[in-house]
């Protein structure tokens, strides 16, 4: 089969040059990892590769069928469910009534996604929405299959499932390009691994790659010891449903002036639980927050005490460019962000010339780094960080979680963070909550 | 019946009576219309919301013909708010009656309506739930910057427009990455049958109800 060529590509987005004169082969039948900085382009690479973008110039030769995968898993579904949309992809493509059962059959099972079929969308985890995807691009039998970081909100086993699955899908003769800021996991399955940077592609030598692929540190290694000191949030027989029964009568302190993190599968309740911190959804039992019940306490007195940092970026935002919202965070400022640091985070991380940018043209990484810097820039007591490393190259990661430890060190708040990258994180957490089986406990190794 | 038929029974009879006055009409269509909602089995709640929430409407209508005009005809007072009533209760006889993704799989095989508008529908209305969310998440968004947003704030909805602009470009790509084309022809796996059954059924409702529209004041 011909390989995808891209000859001289460019891309100009208004006036600004992503790609210039890029040229490129993607090895058929193989599977290859593309990385590179936060913001260099990638997602932008990989839309023109799918012909969801048209190139300003250049050629662009496919070997076949061409489907992509979205970072963001719920804004690939057109339906309502994974059968209607499974169904409505086949049609696309003019399947008829009687091969549609069998290739309906084989993404299901390939992709074990059986008990999913019938269930509302966006009732799901990110990594059970990310499975689905997966299935319809294997219902379609495309050739090309392109992920844009896929498992940036998937749990480390869906991980491994979905890496594992992809290495089958090499083995049976399709193109897959998949961009990741995480390395570990693809040892196995990866047999190149193109470096995006300065406007070219250039392949690593496969002799580095074991280093580069060093495995991800597993939990164990860190070691959690509790020793309580007053808490923030008293739970009392607090239990959370949506649909189905989450959290089961719980009793637990969440403490004071430390930073907790939150572990657990997709789909466990974590991100619910912060809803329910943040008062957006209603709970069971008892929830207190400085020993008041949280349904007595009023939104607007209570959230200039407690955030929550979304898990997606762009919900944080309230105006249009960098500096008004940078502007609208100054007027909550507190004492460690004084106008001097400010001014040389904003220039740490590369935000000086991007001011006057919309923040919805910003990249994935670049919209993570400045929803967590707005964020880290109030007075709240509290903060509740959902995923705050999503999207981010390994620079970003360490420069977000120093400035995480040092607004915490500067003043002492409250943080809890969930997250599936743990490495990074383990380091400046002091407690450890897993969330799993509609339980939430710590954690001491 | 097949629902295209039933879009155009309740487009045709809407027209119809919004054309030519009939109180009569109006009552029969609004009693019908619930005979059939409770046929169908919608909760008794629901239908109770859908009665209640129309009702500021059709007040404000009525007292205005009522009380408030220059020549108070409570004839016509009585229609007009009345209509509100057969508007409200024939759409729920469609929308509460018929999955949204069958209605657009009927538009599209049915009435040869271009899928790209079908299944564009059927996608924003799948967001319709996500944006009741996102305006949610806005508001506290919002107070945990210091910024208060009442449900009638512009910023609120300015936020919304632009997080939906954002939802469909994805719409329209994600559309795309599943093989939908423009123009260009699918199969049909999960067809809607329009029978003659369904034809008589239409004949059967749309003849007598403009008859009882045309013929009864």
């Amino acid at each position: 089969m011909t390989p995808l060529t891209l000859t001289d590509l460019s891309f100009t987005y208004q006036t600004k040059p992503i790609i210039s004169h890029l040229s490129y082969h993607l090895p058929s039948g193989q599977l290859s990892l593309l990385v590179g900085p936060t913001g260099c382009g990638k997602s932008t690479l990989l839309k023109l590769m799918a012909g969801l973008l048209v190139p300003t110039s250049g050629k662009m030769s496919h070997p076949g069928m061409v489907s992509m995968m979205f970072q963001q898993a719920g804004e690939q579904f057109t339906m309502a469910t994974a059968r209607d949309e499974l169904i409505f992809a086949l049609e696309n493509l003019q399947v008829s009534t009687s091969d549609y059962p069998k290739r309906m059959a084989k993404a299901v099972a390939f992709t074990q996604i059986g008990p999913l079929l019938d269930q509302p969308i966006n009732t799901l985890s990110g990594g059970q929405k990310q499975r689905i995807a997966l299935s319809i691009l294997i219902a379609m039998d495309v050739d090309v299959l392109l992920l844009d970081e896929p498992f940036a909100s998937v749990d480390p086993e869906g991980r491994t499932f979905l890496i594992k699955k992809l290495g089958q899908l090499r083995d049976q003769g399709k193109t897959i390009l998949l961009s990741d800021h995480v390395l570990s996991g693809y040892e196995t399955v990866c047999d190149h691994l193109f470096r995006f940077s300065a406007n070219a592609l250039k392949e690593v030598d496969t002799a580095n790659l074991p280093a580069l692929f060093c495995a991800n540190q597993e939990l164990s290694q860190w070691s959690f010891t509790l020793t309580p000191t007053s808490s923030v949030f008293e739970l009392q027989d607090m239990t959370l449903t949506t649909g189905k029964q989450l959290l089961q009568p719980t009793q637990l302190a969440l403490y004071q002036g430390a930073i907790t993190l939150i572990t657990g599968p997709n789909g466990s309740g974590k991100t619910t639980l912060f809803k329910a911190l943040t008062k957006m959804l209603p709970y069971g039992g008892s929830l207190k927050y400085q020993q008041q019940e949280l349904t007595k306490l009023r939104s607007k007195t209570y959230l200039t005490q407690v955030a929550q940092i979304f898990q997606t970026s762009t919900d944080q935002f309230l105006r249009v460019t960098v500096a008004d919202e940078l502007a609208l965070s100054s007027n909550m400022r507190n004492a460690y962000f004084t106008p001097e640091r400010l001014n040389q985070v904003i220039r740490h991380l590369h935000f000086d010339d991007k001011l006057d940018q919309s923040v919805y043209t910003l990249s994935g990484g670049q919209q993570k780094q400045l929803q967590l810097l707005l964020m880290l820039m109030t007075q709240h007591q509290v903060l509740l960080i959902d995923e705050p490393l999503t999207g981010l190259d390994s620079r970003a990661v360490k420069q977000m979680v120093t400035l995480m430890q040092a607004v915490h060190a500067a003043l002492g708040q409250t943080m809890l963070i969930i997250s599936h990258q743990i490495a990074p994180l383990a380091p400046i957490c002091q407690y450890h909550l897993h969330f799993a089986n509609q339980q939430l406990n710590y954690q001491e190794h | 019946m097949n629902p295209s038929l039933k879009f155009i029974l309740i487009l045709i009879l809407s027209l119809a009576i919004s054309i030519k006055m009939s109180l009569t009409a109006n009552c029969t269509l609004i009693g019908l219309a619930l005979c059939y909602l409770v046929a169908k089995r919608i909760p008794s709640k629901r239908l109770l919301v859908l009665l209640l929430s129309s009702l500021p409407a059709a007040l404000t209508v009525f007292l205005t013909l009522n009380f408030f005009t220059d020549q108070p005809n409570t004839y016509v007072a009585l229609n007009l708010s009345s209509r509100i009533y057969v508007y409200v209760s024939l759409i729920a006889c469609l929308s509460l009656t018929t999955p949204a993704s069958t209605f657009a799989r009927s538009l599209e095989q049915n009435l040869h309506l271009p899928s790209k508008f079908a299944y564009g529908v059927l996608a924003a209305l799948n967001l319709l739930p996500q944006m009741r969310d996102n305006i949610l998440r806005i508001r506290a968004a919002g107070m945990m910057r210091g910024l208060y947003l009442s449900f009638w704030s512009p910023v609120l909805y300015f936020k919304a427009i632009l997080l939906a602009l954002n939802s469909a470009e994805n719409l329209a790509w994600a559309m795309q990455t599943h093989g939908f084309k423009e123009g260009v022809s699918r199969s049909t796996i999960i067809a809607i049958p329009l029978r003659q059954k369904d034809w008589l059924e239409f004949a059967s409702l749309l003849i007598p109800a403009m008859g009882l529209i045309v013929l009864f004041k």
